[in-house]
């Protein structure tokens, strides 16, 4: 039997584990994707605890996957966008290292 | 350095919810079916859900690509 601990323990390795990314990774598609672990990080939370409902409240209440739903979407929403500014600074600076691109001014 | 610093939050946020007293009985043996996860999205009865949030997170994914093919397609007119 998998108890909620568990699940939140799991969530809060990946959560450390995507800041890490983000933190000390120079490549921008690195940490872009250090992003999506910690958004997964958040999405198990809200399955977990939707699936211990019924134990924690005694009633079944789905809200939580609703919610990873609109955070899948999100995310996406969020690559496609990051994906694409990306593209447009590799043209413009031939790089995308986070520590060379230091200013915003086009 | 910053690799630590990772590590000590892990181990603050494992602490923290190993302090927390978790009912054991595990998770839902029933998990929700597909049918309860629609009603609890678009709602049942008289209420609406979340049905205007869907449609404006679909809104935003149109955005979003257009968005991505208008920022990926600009250095092309040039």
């Amino acid at each position: 039997m998998i108890t909620i601990e568990y699940w939140l323990i799991l969530s809060s390795l990946l959560l450390a584990i995507g800041a890490y990314g983000v933190l000390t990774r120079k490549n921008a598609i690195v940490v872009l994707m250090s992003i999506e672990i910690m958004l997964n990080a958040a999405n198990i939370n809200l399955v977990a605890f939707s699936s211990f409902h019924v134990t924690l409240h005694g009633t079944r209440d789905p809200s939580g996957m609703v919610f990873a739903l609109f955070s899948i979407a999100i995310a996406a929403a969020e690559v496609a966008v990051g994906l694409a500014i990306l593209l447009s600074v590799y043209r413009r600076y031939k790089t995308i290292d986070v520590d060379k691109i230091n200013i915003l001014r086009w | 350095m910053r690799g630590l610093a990772m590590v000590a939050l892990a181990l603050l946020f494992i602490s923290a919810i190993l302090s927390v007293h978790w009912p054991h009985q595990g998770q839902d043996s029933n998990p929700p079916t597909n049918e309860e996860v629609a009603r609890s999205l678009f709602g049942q009865g008289g209420s609406s859900g979340f049905a205007l949030i869907m449609f404006l997170i679909g809104l935003l994914l149109l955005v979003a690509l257009l968005g991505g093919v208008f920022l990926a397609k600009e250095e092309e007119k040039k």
